[in-house]
């Protein structure tokens, strides 16, 4: 992990359930209190980068609801996110987490053919799927891999053993450590 | 019938809220209209929209009615997530 915000999110996903800090400035412990940071964050992506906020502000709402959508009442331990931001004049970095069950456990109840972390993020980005059929939703990462490509974002989506890198294309590989639930690092 | 989305917000993101604007628009706008009265949904005002709110609130409005027109759309993201929605969720308009 590069940069002190991206180190303390994967510091905050991969800790050991009693350690995690709660008190955290980035700790959104429900929906509500995420999308009070969600407003502030458009509010201020605006004023900076006024050509690049709507899109980047819905990649964010997309990623950050579907980890409230798909572990409500199915946190490993901590329920809720970790959600960092900060915006220079050339970078925006955006940093969100979970310690939920992660893309393999949420699809494998409905697709049981997925055999791996690299499938589930696969079939997550690429296949109208939803942990959550019989409901008809799915398009949530398909519009957020889109939008990555049109916008030119770099994007880091980690979920168990498996690693998704988005820029022009999409690359899917393992990754050595053990990622329980997802941590996404969104740049531009 | 005109629906002002920017009266529900600027920022319309996630289920759980598009679902509760569909409920709210269910009994305010659209109650007791027929399949075959037209619908415009207006975009304008609206600074982010994402598909999850959409899918809750326009595919269902366009699968309840054969006429219904979007106005003002366009924007960034509502443009972006009318894509979406025409290629996963099957919206026709």
């Amino acid at each position: 992990m590069g940069n002190s915000q991206e180190k303390l999110a994967y510091e905050w996903v991969t800790v050991e359930a009693g350690n995690v800090d709660v008190s955290s400035e980035f700790y959104c412990a429900t929906r509500d209190v995420f999308e009070a940071r969600f407003g502030r964050m458009i509010r201020e992506l605006f004023e900076k980068r006024e050509d690049d906020a709507s899109i980047v502000s819905a990649v964010v709402g997309e990623i950050a609801n579907n980890s409230f959508d798909h572990n409500l009442g199915n946190w490993r331990d901590v329920p809720g996110i970790f959600f960092g931001y900060s915006f220079s004049e050339d970078k925006i970095e955006i940093v969100l987490a979970d310690r939920g069950r992660g893309i393999f456990s949420t699809l494998k109840k409905v697709k049981p053919e997925i055999e791996n972390d690299q499938e589930a993020l696969t079939v997550a980005f690429t296949e109208r799927i939803s942990g959550r059929a019989p409901e008809k939703r799915g398009n949530g990462l398909k519009f957020v891999r889109e939008n990555v490509q049109s916008k030119k974002m770099h994007l880091s989506f980690y979920s168990g053993k498996a690693k998704a890198e988005l820029n022009d294309e999409m690359k899917i590989e393992e990754n050595l450590e053990n990622i329980g639930g997802c941590l996404v690092i969104i740049t531009l | 019938m005109r629906i002002e989305l920017k009266k529900i917000g600027e920022v319309l993101v996630s289920r759980p809220a598009g679902r509760e604007a569909f409920l709210v628009i269910s009994a305010y706008n659209l109650k007791d209209l027929t399949e075959d009265e037209e619908i415009e949904i207006d975009f304008s005002g609206v600074k982010v929209i994402a598909p999850s709110w959409a899918d809750e609130v326009i595919t269902k409005i366009a699968e309840r009615f054969k006429n219904v027109k979007l106005l003002n759309a366009e924007n960034e993201t509502v443009q972006a997530t009318l894509k979406t929605l025409r290629e996963y969720s099957g919206l026709k308009i």
